[in-house]
């Protein structure tokens, strides 16, 4: 986990989700790129944002999508976010000897009846269904204070985007490994807001 | 051979089994430990194999257990197939072979004991390293190197039934009140011709002896 | 490097045998290392209608080895035609965990009741099982054995044994610094399992006093994207006068 470093965290609002994530790929304290994407879409409502090592994030992220598409296929209806979360976590545990060094969050709104979702799972695929929020990576200590202080009940899709990114941007602050940018979407009934936050570069 | 893996349940124990005119008898303390930890106070650690047929366990207890369900499950095979109640000696060598063949994967020290037509009453000691031996009475765990001198000089060939119970029970309570890893009540099974008789004797009803 | 911890449940988990039934109980907090990774976690899980069984150690080995073992159940109960019997359920366990030789990270409490009434075990990761009226497992063990060894007793009835299994837990949610939250109890009878999620919920956070809600605009940000999601369905040209189609 601390080969690569990254910070990921979802919300969940009223009526709608927020998924965050930093943008850094480095190799130890060397950072190599600042726009390595952590946050992957699997469907319309469906999102999954991987922390961990940066070669896993890409081998998983295919994998699921895969995944998906072949559940879509064969169901002819798209996956929701609960059954994702399920279906992450027997992928992640049928490693459980070598597993995979990634610690998946899942945010999304159910296709049916439009409920937010939020799960996190460890890298072996123990699931966490939490009703307010999740952090994954390395600045996780940190990003629990923050989400812990900052996040409350019932916020609406504009206010969780400044709450989501405050508690984002304040958390790899204190975090060497993790920043350099954060990407947060935003997840509605209607409408994906994906936006690119100004952080700090060093 | 096999060592306690870390957060093992191990069988500290005090356990021994008693040829006497007419029958054995197989005895044990009651204490399983992990760690320092008494993970539980009153174990039977008396397994019945068959009718007649008792074993003694002692080392890890998911080893010994896992060898006892598989000698019980052949034992109850061998019945089926031949038609008669196995002999001491086949559930011996069951135990001596399993042991023997993976002696770097186990930790159990397994003492069997029990009647048959053939033999008669028989006691049968497999090691650590998986060597099998038929003695007159064996003793076997932790516990039992304090009461080597104690067996050695009370144990007679021969003995009643109530001779073999009182020496037995002394002999386990003497281990047990030396021995850090062995404990609790002091279980004793009466194996003869006709049938099973178990004894159970509580931590304040056992013999007294010299406590300083 | 450093290798990555998996959550584990630091625990206490309970049962407790009583007249005509017996009676589970979990607390709810999931650790990864020194954080609380989830406060109000299900360390209770089903293994068949008349089973259930707590878990401690590895928080996805006890997951993944319940309910593996609950589908294999299911499979023995629709091919004997017969409800599952405890011992059934221990022995698939046990040399489930044997077989891995205490790598599967899994401590289960089991508890059931079939025809030969309630019973209770412990399996321990090495495969090794105890049969016994009242049991404790995980970190939370030795504050739980503590009230067991000091209160139970013969022949106790439903309210006293919940009474007893709740005190145990709440002795290692305060006493065990790995064990924490809420109390999950269970109760199994004949015919009849209550689950009794959250029967206590002694560290309810206070609600906050104000609110660290920021104005709209505070956070910097470089780009938008907006991707709509509404399916724009245009109407025939002669609505109105026919069947209007949203």
């Amino acid at each position: 986990m601390e080969y690569n470093g990254s910070a990921v965290m979802a919300m969940k609002g009223d009526g709608c989700v927020a998924i965050a994530a930093d943008r850094r790929f480095g190799v130890q304290a060397l950072t190599l790129g600042t726009e390595f994407q952590k946050i992957f879409q699997m469907n319309k409502y469906t999102f999954v944002g991987l922390a961990g090592l940066a070669s896993d994030v890409i081998t998983l992220s295919d994998q699921l999508r895969y995944k998906v598409k072949m559940y879509e296929l064969r169901e002819e209806r798209p996956i929701s976010p609960e059954t994702f979360a399920h279906l992450a976590s027997s992928s992640l545990y049928e490693k459980r000897f070598g597993p995979w060094f990634v610690e998946p969050i899942i945010a999304g709104l159910d296709p049916k009846t439009g409920e937010p979702f939020i799960a996190s799972t460890d890298l072996i695929g123990c699931i966490n269904f939490a009703k307010d929020f999740v952090v994954s990576g390395t600045a996780n200590s940190q990003m629990y204070g923050m989400c812990e202080s900052l996040w409350e009940p019932n916020l609406g899709p504009e206010d969780l985007f400044e709450t989501i990114s405050q508690a984002m941007l304040n958390a790899i602050d204190r975090d060497c490994i993790a920043g350099w940018g954060a990407v947060v979407h935003v997840i509605t009934k209607d409408k994906i807001v994906t936006k690119h936050l100004k952080g700090r570069m060093d | 051979m096999a060592q306690l893996k870390p957060g093992e349940m191990n069988l500290g124990t005090t356990i021994m089994a008693v040829q006497f005119k007419g029958g054995v008898i197989v005895g044990a303390d009651s204490r399983t430990t992990s760690g320092t930890w008494i993970a539980n106070r009153v174990t039977d650690k008396l397994t019945q194999l068959h009718d007649r047929i008792f074993c003694c366990r002692s080392g890890s207890a998911a080893d010994t257990q896992a060898l006892a369900d598989i000698v019980k499950y052949y034992l109850q095979m061998m019945t089926q197939s031949h038609g008669e109640p196995p002999r001491t000696e086949m559930a011996a060598n069951l135990f001596q072979s399993l042991i023997y063949q993976n002696k770097d994967a186990l930790m159990a020290g397994i003492i069997v004991a029990g009647w048959d037509k053939y033999a008669g009453p028989s006691v049968y000691s497999v090691s650590l390293g998986g060597a099998l031996n038929k003695q007159p009475f064996t003793i076997s765990g932790s516990g039992s190197s304090y009461i080597y001198g104690f067996c050695d000089a009370n144990f007679k060939e021969d003995m009643t039934k109530d001779e073999a119970i009182d020496f037995a029970r002394k002999a386990i309570t003497l281990a047990l009140s030396r021995d850090g890893s062995s404990g609790g009540v002091v279980r004793l099974a009466v194996i003869t011709e006709d049938g099973v008789e178990r004894i159970f004797t509580p931590g304040n009803a056992l013999p007294k002896f010299w406590e300083g | 490097m450093k290798a990555p911890r998996a959550t584990s449940t630091g625990t206490t988990i309970v049962g407790c045998i009583y007249d005509g039934g017996l009676v589970l109980g979990a607390d709810t907090r999931a650790t990864e290392g020194p954080i609380v990774a989830d406060k109000n976690c299900e360390k209770i899980h089903y293994l068949a209608p008349n089973m259930y069984c707590c878990g401690a150690g590895t928080a996805a080995d006890t997951e993944f080895t319940t309910a593996l073992i609950s589908s294999n159940l299911e499979l023995h109960r629709l091919s004997t035609g017969r409800d599952a019997r405890v011992v059934t359920a221990m022995t698939m366990l046990k040399q489930m965990l044997f077989k891995y030789q205490g790598h599967i990270g899994a401590a289960l409490v089991l508890g059931g009741y079939d025809v030969n009434g309630p019973q209770l075990y412990t399996i321990a990761p090495h495969g090794s099982t105890d049969k016994l009226p009242y049991v404790t497992m995980g970190s939370g063990s030795m504050a739980a054995m503590a009230i067991f060894e000091s209160r139970w007793k013969k022949g106790m009835t439903r309210e006293q044994a919940v009474e007893l299994v709740k005190d145990a837990i709440e002795s290692g949610v305060f006493n065990d610094l790995g064990s924490g939250s809420n109390v999950d109890v269970c109760v199994i009878t004949k015919s009849k399992v209550d689950y009794l999620r959250n029967y206590r919920k002694p560290n309810e956070r206070e609600p906050k006093e104000q609110s660290y809600k920021f104005k709209r605009g505070t956070t910097a940000v470089l780009t938008t994207e907006i991707t709509s999601l509404v399916d724009i369905e245009t109407e025939p040209s002669n609505a109105g006068a026919s069947e209007g189609r949203a």
